[in-house]
């Protein structure tokens, strides 16, 4: 370890070397373990410190009206469960991931299969396709707030196009503004997508793509027999990340519709964040946790499945 | 050596989740209750307080508030007051900042009982009893923040009475000449305007949520007079009370009856303002802010010539009140006597020494007798003012201990996915969730 501290001449040089050759061929990490220890403190206390306590407030009766903290068994969960409301908004927060994951993957791989070549173009196109991800969803939630108003630019192109005046309420439907709004996180996260199916096709190798190409098949047939399969690596990814990272969205239904119209798009962390709003901290706190035993229970067999599925096709 | 890690970072865990069970907003040794504070001393308004650093907390829209007053009072005794502004949803985050342990000198809030239990008002308010203003103030505004006998806020501002803002074209087209009196009166005058060709003789903004509560507030207004609110809040009356969802479903009526706008469900708060000064809509259930917004884009003597205030309740003209973070400013417990002093200074400054220049500049109606009201304000305005009302009954959020989310079940109601009665059913089971962490007595 002094070694590789202290100031050496060029003939000391190869000790330092040697010791991490050494390392290596030991199976050990070339550098010393308490170079991670800054990293963990920080995801400790930011992370495993708030998830540990997860796990105790919802026994408690927490609330802003009394600075006195009691233990209350399972009161919570009885009360967050009798309202119904919980499991309304755990529907929605499920739809909406289901729909994000589906339409995400699919416009990201769309524009990575669009962009493979390594054209100018576009690589410019691949820029231009990222920047929503680079933006603050809830930026990007009121701007398209504002697009999709009854009067919006949105609907003033679609009434120049279509000759007569249209002022649809994207955001005002009880059924279809989930759609719209998932349209929308969809659209700002679906760069990434693309990024890593570009990652994965770049992957495919171009010898098994040419033999069958010689043999005769279609570019259809090439994606849907050779590239989607030797893709599944990235299809875990995205889709495991898009739907368990959808599950906790917040920022752009927020944004866009803050839970409406009528609550039809109020996903779980809307519901955390308004009964927060009225002081009874305890049972957000439990309905966070519902949060989290839900994804668990989600990504399981989630993860499983697109896995087993990597190993069959890979 | 893995394992000791690991016992290591499971007592860390441990130690840790139990350091959890204590409220780090929890004042150690907080000064006593109203009778330790019987010797309250008011220091004279500009006397001096170098060195002194205060801090106010504001909501967006009342960030601008009282930079004026503290550029005067900085200059008058030396003191700092810094103003921050808490983003909005200012209640929700004055809340998280509060569980945090982080406290400022003073505040604006709305100091509805509901709201006072939120700060627990009790042990971290300084109590205002006896202040030099209390007897200059208008009895209207007395009665803000008031918890159990004890006053905890300073009142900058006068509540709003709730009313219909009218459209006094579309009124002498319809031929109606005297104030609508009650519910029938009301129907009455819709009818007329229909008759005449306006679109819409009520305008509400589902869109923005907010604005549906003043309406049906509004018709509460005789349940409320009868003790409603009392005995809700001793649990021995419920929402579900066939008088309250009688009025709900009177206020839907006015939609699915036709009277209401077409667009009810996408129209917002800023359509509201604009529809009523351009007569699409004759009559329209709101507060002060909506004049307010209408100011932004029109001129005093348009805003004069064109709409006009009464109160309105179901059996006559009696107004609602309901009051808001612009209204009252309130003043913390810090532990530090030199500061808790200089915010009660800074407060007799405002509502004595600096509050003529203060309403001149704001354009407020003056909640003080002896101070007139400066001139540009809207007839609108002084008509909706506490002062000018004869006879108001306080809001739900001004006379319960709760403070329900009514408006989100309204806007559901009026976009068809809940019934009256179900709107009545869900505020109730709120209303009691809430009172019982507040360890309200009866639930």
């Amino acid at each position: 370890m002094t070694e590789l501290t202290q100031n050496r001449t060029h003939a000391q040089a190869p000790a330092g070397a040697k010791a991490r050759a050494k390392a290596r061929r030991e199976g050990g990490s070339p550098h010393p373990w308490y170079f991670i220890v800054p990293a963990f403190a920080v995801l400790g206390v930011f992370f495993v410190l708030p998830t540990l306590f997860n796990f105790v407030y919802p026994f408690t009766t927490w609330s802003a009206f009394t600075p006195v903290i009691k233990y209350a068994g399972l009161e919570n969960f009885r009360s967050v469960v009798a309202d119904g409301t919980l499991f309304s908004a755990l529907k929605i927060t499920l739809t909406y991931a289901a729909v994000v994951a589906v339409l995400q993957n699919l416009f990201g791989l769309l524009l990575a299969l669009l962009l493979e070549r390594d054209t100018f173009l576009n690589r410019v196109a691949r820029v231009f396709f990222f920047f929503p991800v680079l933006i603050s969803a809830l930026a990007a939630g009121y701007i398209f707030q504002a697009l999709l108003k009854p009067n919006g630019a949105f609907n003033q192109v679609l009434g120049f196009v279509l000759g007569h005046d249209v002022s649809t309420a994207w955001l005002g439907s009880t059924t279809w503004t989930i759609v719209v709004v998932s349209l929308v996180h969809a659209w700002k996260w679906m760069g990434l997508s693309m990024l890593v199916y570009l990652a994965g096709l770049k992957s495919v190798p171009g010898d098994v793509v040419e033999a069958a190409r010689i043999d005769g098949a279609s570019r259809w047939q090439v994606f849907r027999h050779v590239k989607f399969p030797l893709l599944a690596p990235a299809v875990t990814f995205n889709a495991a990340t898009a739907l368990l990272g959808t599950m906790n969205g917040f920022d752009i239904v927020q944004a866009t519709t803050a839970g409406g119209p009528a609550r039809s798009t109020e996903v779980l962390n809307i519901f955390i964040f308004r009964t927060f709003g009225s002081g009874l901290y305890a049972q957000a706190t439990t309905m966070s946790l519902v949060l989290f035993l839900v994804v668990v229970i989600l990504a399981v067999p989630v993860v499983t499945y697109l896995r087993h599925r990597e190993k069959v096709l890979g | 050596m893995k394992k000791k890690w690991v016992y290591l970072a499971a007592v860390a865990a441990a130690s840790m989740a139990l350091a959890a069970c204590s409220d780090p907003s929890a004042s150690t040794g907080a000064t006593a209750g109203p009778s330790g504070s019987s010797a309250t001393q008011w220091a004279a308004s500009t006397a001096d307080l170098k060195s002194v650093e205060l801090s106010i907390w504001t909501a967006q829209s009342t960030a601008k508030v009282p930079t004026d007053v503290i550029a005067a009072f900085e200059k008058a005794t030396g003191a700092k007051v810094t103003n921050v502004t808490v983003p909005d949803a200012y209640e929700s985050n004055v809340q998280t900042r509060l569980a945090t342990g982080d406290k400022p000198d003073l505040m604006f809030w709305q100091t509805t009982e509901s709201m006072l239990k939120v700060i627990q008002a009790q042990t971290a308010l300084q109590p205002l009893d006896g202040a030099p203003w209390a007897d200059k103030i208008d009895p209207s505004a007395q009665k803000l923040g008031v918890m159990a006998g004890v006053h905890y806020a300073a009142p900058i501002k006068a509540a709003n009475v709730m009313g219909v803002y009218y459209n006094k074209a579309d009124f002498a087209k319809a031929g109606i000449t005297e104030t609508p009196k009650g519910w029938d009166g009301l129907m009455a005058a819709a009818q007329k305007l229909k008759a005449v060709g306006v679109a819409s003789p009520f305008y509400e903004a589902a869109a923005d949520k907010w604005p549906t509560q003043w309406g049906a507030q509004i018709l509460l207004a005789d349940v409320t007079a009868g003790g409603f609110y009392d005995r809700l809040n001793a649990n021995k009356d419920t929402f579900a009370n066939p008088d309250v969802v009688k009025q709900l479903t009177a206020y839907q009526s006015i939609f699915t009856g036709g009277l209401g706008n077409a667009n009810v469900r996408t129209a917002t708060f800023a359509d509201q303002a604009d529809a009523l000064m351009s007569g699409d809509a004759g009559m329209e259930f709101q507060i002060g802010a909506l004049v307010g917004q209408i100011a932004a884009s029109h001129k005093l003597a348009e805003i004069d010539k064109t709409i006009g205030f009464f109160p309105i309740s179901p059996s006559g003209n009696v107004g609602t009140t309901i009051s808001d973070q612009s209204n009252t400013v309130v003043a913390f417990k810090t532990g530090d006597t030199t500061k808790e002093a200089a915010s009660r200074q800074f407060l007799r400054f405002w509502l004595q020494d600096y509050y003529p220049t203060f309403i001149a500049a704001q354009g407020y109606v003056s909640i003080q007798p002896a101070v007139a009201s400066p001139d540009g304000i809207p007839q609108a305005t002084r008509d909706a003012s506490p002062t000018a009302v004869a006879k108001t009954v306080p809001s739900m959020q001004d006379a319960a201990i709760v403070n329900p989310d009514l408006y989100l079940n309204l806007t559901d109601m009026l976009y068809g996915t809940k019934t009256p009665e179900q709107v009545a059913e869900a505020t109730q089971s709120q209303f009691v969730q809430i009172a019982k962490a507040q360890g309200a007595a009866g639930f």
